[in-house]
């Protein structure tokens, strides 16, 4: 800790010497470039923000910092010395250190053998268990942190185990730590506390990048804010004076209008409504409605109950009280067949895991879901697949969603994520839903397919579906909702129409500013 | 993403050609390298053979393809079917016999399926375990004595031939046309396969995930139960270990014949390609003199090379 508060507070001057220069890094992977010619400066005892959509590369910058990857083209400086970063225990070797969305503590052990793990203070023969209490010790009191350092991982808050890995990263001797979005799944209070300790550390002489969707909290704690978009660069900036609205256009390199254009849909009755609906643990007394022809905006903070309670409704789990209604008519989701039959259909978050069936191809995912007569556009007769009226129906739903490349023979993992999550898309449509919720429906997809999945879903609406939509990102929700449900832990806190819907509203009431 | 197609495609292109390539070069070897292979006799008895393994193949296709990997409970199941069967024989005459022989080999299969498809239990684990405990009710049973038919004529037609066709091979083409027809054209079969091919995903779609794989075992069981009795019959004895080694020749026919050992993959021509490689290989060794230990050596080899093949194409293209 060389360096001293006269330093850290000309921060963003050129005037020192950078710890870490990234220069002209370029990483292509078959067939994907995902970054180009990015240029990274870290200053001793900065905290430096990198803002960017999904996939504009922020991770993978951020996994050859950490000697995941190997950069294809470019050089890394580090404290003034070309470097190469083979392994993560190089970059480890320097001080660099990650702070993973996914924390890396071992549940079971201890808050002091975490803090220690991998070197623990030896006595003569076994840990010396005094010591490594006390390294915890110094190192919670660094980071403000009161905690039993006997206390087991398993026992602490999603934030408390945030700040022991913090603390942990503290006194393995890092230099520069980089931390991925961590205060995603925190409470409005608690972030606020994580980036307090984050500003101690900067007081300690160590650079942090810091990686965050939450822009108005980038802008609260950062010297400066470097811009990713499309695996590039955009700029490198100081927080100093600017806004939100600056940031979110270098993001998104256009104009909100044009990426999730709103079709305006004569709205029509209540489709779908739910009563009270409540599972233990995950959401409590949840009243909802979904008009026909509306877009119902879902938003709250990661962990707020807002995929738990699409999953009850869809009938993949159970809800323990409260009741649902389609068409007035009461329905009991036991099971996703069930609930297909009544007419809900559900596209998941996670593509990969809930929503292609790899091996198969574009057709047979498209027809997954009415393979049975009984449902509404069924393509069999007595359990036998009609062929051509499954391809009939393959064919029109692949032109209707625009998939490229058109072959519905082609597996679907030879699909780029956009046309993926169409056919995911195209799957629902063709049980004819009532109400389709869908579940982060642009999450890791390119602009393009986005804007596209945005146009469908607005045809969609026009057809006269429900849809509920859940989405982490805000300028998605703000864009596309005709109304906005709020969730915070798993209660419902606010709702707002066209006009209440803006981005303040929202994530006032997210962070349970309402609630409290 | 453009690599994966390639793959895709190759993979595809590795299947329609490699299978059968290999059954043409072992054809030719066969015939090259002894006067005794291209009889007529000897063909028929590498037909016979395949065709009892054949007919448990069959099933594991489903168990493999649903994503339940493999039934190693085939061995003792085959067993209780053929000593049911003899043993029911003078009570019950031969067909009555054979039906609660297969009853009770459904049952089993359906323990099998219930603990693997609804309580999610490893496939393995269980079916190790069932086959130890099947076939040690099968030995209570019958006492370690051997158990002999009593019904000559069933030996006849189980041994005999139609237009120069074993009988056995008649049930097992029937069989596996039928399952063929199962898992190319029905929807039952369609769901098999997306079962295996994601099991999240197909149980998100509405397919009933937990019922498809369960059945997978129950079929399974029941052609195992029905590969036991035709042994039996034409064997005219039983003994407790009369099913040992099935388990492993049925998944290697799969194996080899290009079903992946993930799920979500394969069909039944693939089987009878596998089927037909690991046959024609074992009646080479054999019509050569090759010890029986090297026979077993050369099989397992092949295994682990289709399995090794089957996993590092899968992770490159992606889907791992």
């Amino acid at each position: 800790m060389s360096v001293s508060q006269d330093d850290v507070a000309a921060g963003s001057s050129s005037s020192v010497a950078p710890l870490l220069v990234m220069n002209d890094i370029s990483k292509s992977f078959p067939g994907v470039l995902a970054l180009s010619h990015v240029n990274l400066e870290i200053q001793p005892g900065e905290i430096h923000a990198i803002v960017g959509e999904n996939g504009a590369g922020k991770s993978t910058l951020m996994k050859i910092l950490a000697g995941v990857h190997k950069p294809t083209e470019g050089t890394i400086q580090w404290a003034g010395d070309e470097v190469s970063i083979g392994s993560p225990h190089a970059a480890q070797q320097l001080g660099i250190r990650m702070v993973f969305q996914e924390l890396s503590l071992v549940p079971d052990l201890s808050v002091a053998e975490n803090i220690s793990l991998g070197r623990m203070p030896r006595g003569r023969l076994f840990v010396d268990r005094k010591r490594m209490a006390r390294l915890a010790l110094e190192a919670l009191k660094v980071i403000g942190e009161e905690l039993d350092p006997n206390t087991l991982i398993a026992d602490l808050t999603i934030s408390q185990r945030q700040l022991v890995e913090i603390a942990r990263v503290i006194s393995s001797g890092a230099r520069l730590v980089a931390l991925d979005e961590p205060t995603s799944s925190l409470t409005e209070f608690e972030g606020k506390k994580l980036l307090a300790v984050i500003k101690s550390l900067k007081h300690s002489g160590i650079s942090v990048i810091y990686i965050s969707h939450r822009l108005h909290e980038v802008l609260a704690i950062a010297d400066r804010v470097t811009v990713m978009r499309d695996g590039r660069t955009i700029e490198t900036r100081s927080a100093q004076g600017a806004t939100q609205a600056e940031l979110v256009q270098r993001m998104v390199g256009r104009d909100l209008d044009d990426m999730f254009p709103k079709a305006i849909v004569p709205i029509g009755p209540v489709v779908f409504r739910a009563e009270n609906l409540t599972g233990e643990g995950k959401f409590s007394d949840i009243t909802i409605e979904v008009r026909s022809g509306e877009i119902v905006g879902l938003a709250g903070l990661i962990g707020a109950g807002r995929t738990e309670f699409a999953r009850a409704v869809f009938g993949l789990d159970r809800f323990d009280s409260g009741a649902c209604f389609l068409n007035s008519v009461r329905i009991r989701p036991k099971n996703p067949a069930q609930a297909i039959r009544d007419g809900i259909a559900y596209v998941p978050e996670d593509r990969r895991l809930l929503g292609i069936v790899p091996p198969l191809s574009i057709r047979e995912n498209l027809t997954l879901s009415i393979l049975r007569r009984e449902s509404r556009a069924g393509v069999s007769r007595a359990g036998v697949i009609g062929r051509r009226a499954e391809r009939a129906e393959a064919a029109r739903l692949t032109k209707h969603l625009s998939v490229v490349p058109a072959a519905i023979e082609r597996r679907i993992e030879t699909l780029s994520g956009g046309n993926q999550q169409k056919v995911v898309l195209g799957r629902w449509l063709a049980t004819g839903p009532a109400l389709l919720i869908l579940d982060e429906p642009t999450r890791g997809v390119d602009v393009g397919a986005k804007a596209e999945i945005h146009r469908i879903i607005g045809e969609l609406a026009a057809e006269g579906i429900a849809i509920l939509m859940i989405s982490s990102e805000l300028p998605e929700i703000i864009a596309a909702s005709d109304r906005v449900y709020v969730l915070h832990e798993g209660s419902l806190v606010a709702e707002f129409d066209r006009e209440g819907i803006t981005e303040e509203n929202i994530m006032t009431a997210a962070t349970g500013a309402l609630a409290s | 993403m453009k690599l994966a197609a390639r793959l895709g495609t190759k993979r595809k292109l590795g299947f329609s050609i490699g299978v059968p390539a290999t059954v043409l070069l072992l054809l030719m070897v066969g015939s090259v390298s002894s006067p005794h292979f291209l009889t007529v006799s000897n063909l028929l008895n590498v037909l016979t053979s395949i065709s009892i393994v054949g007919i448990v193949a069959v099933g594991m296709a489903f168990v493999t393809m649903s994503g339940g990997w493999a039934d190693l409970s085939v061995p003792a199941v085959i067993a209780t079917g053929a000593i049911i069967l003899l043993g029911t024989q003078p009570t019950l005459g031969t067909l009555g016999a054979m039906v609660v022989a297969l009853a009770a080999c459904a049952l089993a299969g359906a323990i099998n399926g219930i603990v693997i498809g609804y309580i999610r239990a490893n496939p393995i684990i269980v079916t190790l375990g069932s086959n130890i405990i099947v076939l040690g009710i099968a030995q209570a049973f019958v006492g370690g004595r051997i158990v002999y038919n009593s019904d000559p004529l069933a030996n006849q037609l189980v041994k005999g031939k139609n237009l120069g066709v074993p009988f056995i091979v008649i049930v097992f083409l029937v069989l596996a046309l039928i399952a063929h027809f199962i898992l190319a054209r029905t929807v039952w079969g369609r769901w098999t396969i997306a079962t295996g091919g994601n099991y999240a995903a197909a149980a998100a779609s509405g397919v009933p995930v937990r019922f498809v794989r369960g059945i997978a075992f129950v079929l399974t069981s029941v052609l195992a139960g029905v590969s036991g009795c035709l042994l039996a019959l034409s064997l005219q004895s039983v003994r407790p270990v009369i099913g040992t080694g099935y388990d492993f020749s049925s998944f290697a026919a799969l194996v080899v014949g290009g079903v992946s050992l993930l799920g979500g993959s394969g069909s039944i021509p693939r089987v009878l390609g596998g089927l037909l490689i690991v046959q024609l290989m074992s009646n080479i060794m054999v019509l050569h003199g090759f010890p029986t230990t090297a026979q077993g050596l050369a099989e397992g080899l092949v295994i682990v090379f289709a399995v090794a093949l089957d996993i590092k194409l899968r992770k490159r293209s992606g889907g791992l």
